[in-house]
């Protein structure tokens, strides 16, 4: 095995070699299915996805409609390639940690989306995983924000994801845990993490998912780096969504 | 269409991307592709004083705090490197030589490489930790460099290119970019001396292709011999297995590979378990394996190839027709190997010598000859070693194996070293500094068993100094049995409270260490302990209530208030286990400060306390127990003896004596129901040193005795401890620390009980530990009082060991003490020297809601591994103390003839063991040594059935000895021509 996460102490260098406060390499663009009604294309690290939108459109009739006839509902699903992990894994349809994940996403989306203005509709989220190397959910909303966008739904502000974890070697000084930004597979695997998703700037957190024990003391400073993440990754998402503008203004891009 | 291509532009002006892909077997035998991203870097230090570059562009971590520059700006200098130099080694000299850069004085200013320190990590991880330990070391100044991170010395792996090369290359790169970085920040400094960059490698196409690249390099020998220590540096480099001459013969066969043993396990043809050797008989070995329920037998030394005791093996089942009974002989290696000589394996007639062949061949005709008596069973033979269990082994240099002419000289031969442990084979050691070693205790690593050595080969490691002076043999049995004796570490000591001895229990109540405190200042309380005993865990107290009930309070020292969770000094105490106390020492688990003041429950005093109060009604049944947290003032400190003369003096009608009546009445109770219970009275064979109180020297033996104060006191702290485990199993039902005592399988037994069938006519039933208990009471001669003794020690070597476990590991019913007749169990009353009883107190402290529980005590895979630690530190602690008592004893013995009864615990065909009460020691008679005879084997007529050896002794005719009998025995002790080592010798009278 190749050096772990105890490591970092030595000279505050990740196992790839960032530092605590940097995020992988991020690579997105947008309208890359062009049979959809948005799509995009999203990168962080080697975490690969890409994620399609159709609606919104008319909901099927019978079954569902009973709930929420005033806005649109949102539903999500997500798929794992089977070349996406390090096994060729086959996940069951109704797996669980899955169904976590699509609930999580559409419940973080109805806070930005105006789903009233599409009352009787149907907006569906797919998100194919093509590559998995850790901050999954973080890279799904912002692939998903990206193909809001492009199918243009009306929102009030982008949602903007990552992971945060602390560095498990400072056992015995809590105060000096230090919080690493952008997590990859690795890092996850080791290490106590949170996803956190915000919106509107720095102060709206959307979504806060911790599956992990952290110590009371270290979840302050995460979060406080994890909602500095998420403003980077904003300004990020920011530049793809304008500059793919420019090209639709400009007529470059059906 | 849209194209999903990307360009790859750098994400920020200092990191380029970079990828790694590498291909992973796992043990299933699945391949995994791994594809993992690199961010390269140009602000990751050289980490030299020297340099001002990097120290601006460093980066920090979260909390702003960069790392100190390690490397200093002025290295040690050498006679070839006059201008001081920084060493970078590669993988092979670590992994080979570890015990020279750990050496002190020497090897200051190295830069560990991140390649290095991963391949490092794959090959060894003992290795591994023992390198990272060292970086942490502040005097030996060991940087680690990561050059795959850094833009400059990042090596690409080229196609066609073993994975070996490329790290090579990676360190050679490394080196040259330090060397020229170097001088640019001496010349930007205008200092004129810059060190010199040295790479060490013992791989000779690296070091060639270096000195192409202009960079210094130098195999590990090399560089050492030119330092000034060399001689005795040399030694601790290992031997490299390929320097033996090609054409040695192979001794032993080969091992199975990994994938093949693991098949066999898995298929059941093969098993795997860990092999003991006899101490009795050095030629053979046991595994316990689950298929079957005795142990196989391992014969000789051809079968047990290269396995040495604890090493974690695999064996196959030989056949039938070549299974044995057990040896019924005393074989040691000493006597059997004496003349072999360590340099030339060549005249030797193979792997078994004709000595030995013979030894056992008469063991073959043994076994056919007694028929169905006894039982022959299973014989396996190793096919191979899933884990070493190498460590560093103390022993002295044989003599024997010193070559004449040399015995002054500085020449390098082999010598063999014969360790301690009986049961480890000679090892074989090349030192130039023989002569000097001869007569010490010598530390050595084993490096490695080849198949074509008789001998596993070993390197020095250090000499402990002169046989039999007590500093030696002290540290010798310390590094034996793995004990942490180093002085405590700074670290450690800051985490002391900052009054020191001036500490006190705070005046104020408003103090926060008065929180969830109750005030139990005004109870009468005492503590009773052996005499001279400085670190007291307990205090108890009695008090008669209205209602005719007694409240009893034990009253533990409040150790978890001055050591916190996971800081330096708790992480020393879970490393250290528990206080050893040996025969004139005692290590501590916690700095004196602590130990044996703030934390001592010291009479006259305020102290803190962790209280078990208990309503007790007439017939010491449980009313109702109450845990907290308490501040108590012992009113006297008594030793056991002072204890009892005060109980039994009547004329003593105070409140603190008639405490101790009330609680001697509640004792006897509590004991009567235990015993009542099944709870088995067991013994050992315990003696006490005294010593000349002034130079510590041994004068006498004295068997410990015992006296109803002890038992007060042990009653006490058993009902502590079975009220506590019970509270915290229920607060915590997943990770409450508890302390078991399985039942002993039968066939444990099976020996013992014959032999009391076979020569007393006597029953050890065995189904519960009820019936063990009433059965061993009935095993006793009138005649004969120390019979029942003895029966039990035999008894108690039949059991299993007590543990410490998880409470979730396992099912309620296995919580079973079967020796305490308790369901549950845990240890709490002694948290001064048991880290257990410190992780307890901090489970109880969360489960009556004064303070919450840390992570570290909810993990249970954590807690699981703490409970492997005070295993193995508890039995080692044991095993030490019983070995230092054994070495004064000796010493106590020197130069004196004494004569004393003795008991014959086991027969062997050419001797029996003899069990001195008077001194607790065990010791072989040798039927060659009752002959007078010089030849070297004696046999007398072995009856196996009847435990019965019938022999003819010089001067005295014909004698029989059977097991149990009571001999004379002479005891005097002789000095061993052949290693200089004192040794007790028994002769029968």
């Amino acid at each position: 095995m190749p050096l772990d996460t105890s490591t970092y102490i030595l000279a505050h260098l990740r196992l790839d070699g960032r530092r605590w406060n940097e995020l992988r390499r991020l690579q997105a663009q947008m309208s890359t299915q062009a049979a959809a009604d948005g799509s995009s294309y999203f990168e962080m690290g080697n975490t690969k996805i890409i994620c399609t939108v159709a609606g919104p459109q008319e909901q099927k009739s019978g079954g569902g409609g009973r709930s929420q006839q005033d806005k649109a509902k949102i539903e999500v699903e997500v798929n794992f390639a089977g070349f996406s992990g390090m096994d060729r894994k086959k996940r069951a349809r109704s797996d669980k940690r899955t169904s976590e994940m699509q609930h999580t996403i559409a419940s973080a989306f109805e806070s930005t989306l105006l789903t009233h203005l599409f009352p009787h509709s149907t907006i569906t989220l797919n998100l194919h995983i093509l590559s998995q190397d850790g901050s999954l959910l973080a890279a799904c909303l912002n692939a998903a924000t990206l193909a809001l966008v492009d199918a243009g739904i009306p929102m009030t502000d982008y949602i903007s994801a990552t992971t945060v974890a602390t560095t498990a070697s400072y056992a015995d000084k809590e105060e000096e845990a230090d919080p690493l930004l952008d997590l990859n597979g690795l890092e996850e695997q080791e290490l106590p993490f949170l996803t956190i998703a915000s919106s509107g700037g720095e102060d709206r957190v959307c979504s806060l998912v911790l599956e992990t024990k952290v110590h009371m003391a270290r979840l302050e400073p995460m979060i406080s780096v994890g909602l500095d993440g998420c403003s980077q990754i904003r300004g990020i998402l920011d530049g793809v969504i304008r500059a793919h503008g420019r090209k639709v203004l400009e007529g470059k891009v059906g | 269409m849209t194209s999903l291509k990307r360009s790859h532009a750098t994400i920020t002006p200092t990191t380029t991307l970079s990828s790694k892909t590498y291909l992973r077997t796992l043990k299933s035998g699945k391949v995994q592709k791994i594809v993992r991203e690199l961010y390269l870097r140009q602000d990751i230090p050289c980490s030299s004083q020297l340099c001002t570059v990097c120290l601006e562009q460093q980066a920090s971590g979260y909390h702003q705090k960069a790392a100190p520059f390690v490397l200093s700006a002025t290295p040690a200098a050498t006679k070839q490197f006059p201008q001081g130099h920084y060493l970078i080694p590669d993988t092979n000299a670590f992994l080979n030589g570890m015990d020279l850069f750990e050496a002190e004085g020497a090897f200051t200013d190295v830069i560990v490489l991140q390649t290095v320190l991963e391949e490092v990590k794959n090959r060894s991880l003992p290795l591994y930790h023992r390198l990272i330990a060292l970086t942490k070391n502040d005097g030996k100044r060991f940087y680690v460099f990561f050059n795959d991170f850094r833009l400059e010395t990042y090596v690409q792996r080229e196609a066609g290119e073993t994975i070996n090369d490329r790290n090579d290359r990676a360190i050679r790169k490394a080196t040259a970019w330090y060397n020229e970085h170097l001088q640019q920040a001496a010349s930007a400094r205008k200092s004129v001396r810059c060190p010199a960059v040295v790479m060490i490698s013992d791989d000779r196409d690296n070091i060639r292709k270096g000195k192409a690249e202009n960079v210094t390099a130098f195999p590990l020998r090399d560089y050492v011999s030119q330092l000034p220590e060399a001689d005795k540096l040399l030694d601790m480099i290992p031997e490299r297995s390929s320097t033996r001459d090609g054409k040695a013969e192979l001794f032993y066969p080969e091992y199975m590979s990994m994938s093949a043993m693991l098949t066999g396990v898995k298929a059941g043809t093969l098993h795997q378990g860990i092999f003991n050797v006899s101490t009795y008989n050095y030629l053979e070995g046991s595994v316990h394996v689950p298929a079957f329920d005795r142990q196989l037998i391992i014969q000789g030394r051809e079968n047990s190839n290269r396995a040495v005791s604890g090493d974690v093996v695999v064996v196959e089942v030989l056949p039938k027709d070549q299974w044995k009974a057990p040896s019924s002989k005393v074989i040691e290696e000493d006597e059997v190997n004496k003349n072999e000589n360590a340099d030339n394996e060549d005249e030797s007639e193979g792997i078994v010598t004709e000595q030995e062949r013979r030894a056992l061949q008469e063991e073959v005709k043994k076994t056919h000859a007694s028929g169905l008596e006894n039982q022959p069973r299973p014989t396996a033979r190793v096919v191979g070693v899933i884990k070493r269990n190498w460590r560093q082994y103390v022993g002295h240099i044989d003599r024997d194996s010193v070559r004449g002419g040399s015995k002054n000289g500085q020449a390098q031969q082999t010598v063999f070293l014969i360790p301690m442990d009986k049961r480890v084979p000679k090892i074989r050691v090349r030192t130039r500094q023989a002569a000097d070693l001869l007569g010490k205790r010598v530390l050595v690593a084993v490096d490695s068993w080849g198949r074509d050595s008789r001998y596993p080969v070993g390197h020095f490691v250090r000499s402990l100094g002169e046989l039999e002076t007590k500093g030696a043999e002290t540290e010798a049995l310390l590094l034996e049995w793995d004990v942490q004796y180093r002085p405590f570490p700074k670290t450690v000591l800051d985490c002391l409270p900052a009054e020191g001895h001036d500490w006190k229990v705070p005046a104020s109540k408003e103090d926060p260490g008065w929180r969830g405190r109750r005030d139990l200042r005004d109870l009468i309380i005492c503590s009773i302990d052996p005499p001279g005993c400085v670190d007291i865990d307990d205090a108890l107290h009695a008090k008669k209530l209205p209602n005719g009930n007694f409240e009893v309070g034990v009253h533990i020292a409040d150790v978890s208030n001055f050591v916190r969770p996971n800081n330096a000094m708790d992480k020393e105490a879970s490393l250290r286990g528990t206080t050893v106390y040996l025969v004139d020492k005692r290590i501590d688990m916690l700095p004196m400060l602590l130990g044996t003041d703030l934390c001592s429950l010291k009479p006259y005093v305020e102290r803190f306390a962790f209280s078990v109060i208990w309503e007790l009604d007439q017939d010491a049944n449980i009313v109702s127990a109450d845990y907290t947290k308490s501040v108590i003032r012992s009113r006297e400190a008594f030793s056991y003896q002072a204890a009892q003369l005060r109980i039994d003096d009547d004329s003593q009608q105070d409140e603190l004596t008639q405490g101790m009546r009330r609680l001697m009445m509640l004792s006897k109770k509590l004991r009567g129901k235990r015993m009542a219970a099944g709870a088995l009275n067991l013994a050992s064979p315990e003696v006490r040193v005294e010593a000349e109180s002034e130079t510590s020297d041994p004068i006498d033996v004295k068997t410990k005795e015992l006296l109803d104060t002890n038992q007060l006191v042990e009653e006490f702290m058993l009902l502590a401890n079975i009220s506590v485990a019970s509270k915290i199993n229920d607060a915590f039902p997943q990770t409450a620390l508890l302390r078991r005592h399985a039942a002993p399988p039968k066939t444990n037994f099976e020996e013992l009980s014959n032999q009391l069938k076979v020569k007393k006519g006597m029953e050890l039933r065995t189904d519960s530990s009820k019936a063990l208990a009433d059965s061993l009471d009935t095993c006793a001669e009138p005649a004969n009082p120390f019979f029942n003794t003895l029966v039990r020690i035999l008894a108690t070597r039949c059991m299993m060991s007590a543990e410490y476990f998880c409470a979730g590991t396992l099912s309620y019913p296995e919580f079973r003490h079967y020796g305490l007749a308790s369901e549950i169990y845990t240890h709490f009353t002694s948290p001064i020297r048991r880290y257990a009883d410190l992780e307890v107190h901090r489970q109880l402290a969360a489960a009556i809601d004064y303070e919450p529980l840390d992570a570290s005590l909810q993990s249970r895979s954590k807690l699981e591994g703490v409970c492997r630690n005070i295993n193995f530190r508890h039995r080692n602690a044991q095993q030490a103390g019983r070995a230092s008592v054994e070495f004064y004893v000796g010493q106590a013995l020197k130069g004196r003839v004494l004569e004393e009864d003795g008991f014959v615990m086991r027969i062997f065909s050419n001797g029996f063991v003899v069990f001195v009460p008077r001194f607790g020691i065990e010791g072989l008679i040798r039927l060659k040594d009752l002959a007078g005879s010089e030849r070297d084997e004696v046999d007398g007529v072995f009856d196996q059935a009847e435990y019965k050896l019938e022999f003819d002794a010089v001067g005295k005719g014909k004698r029989t000895v059977e097991l149990f009998q009571k001999v004379r025995v002479k005891i005097e002790d002789e000095l061993e021509g052949s290693t200089g080592k004192r040794k007790i010798k028994l002769g029968l009278v």
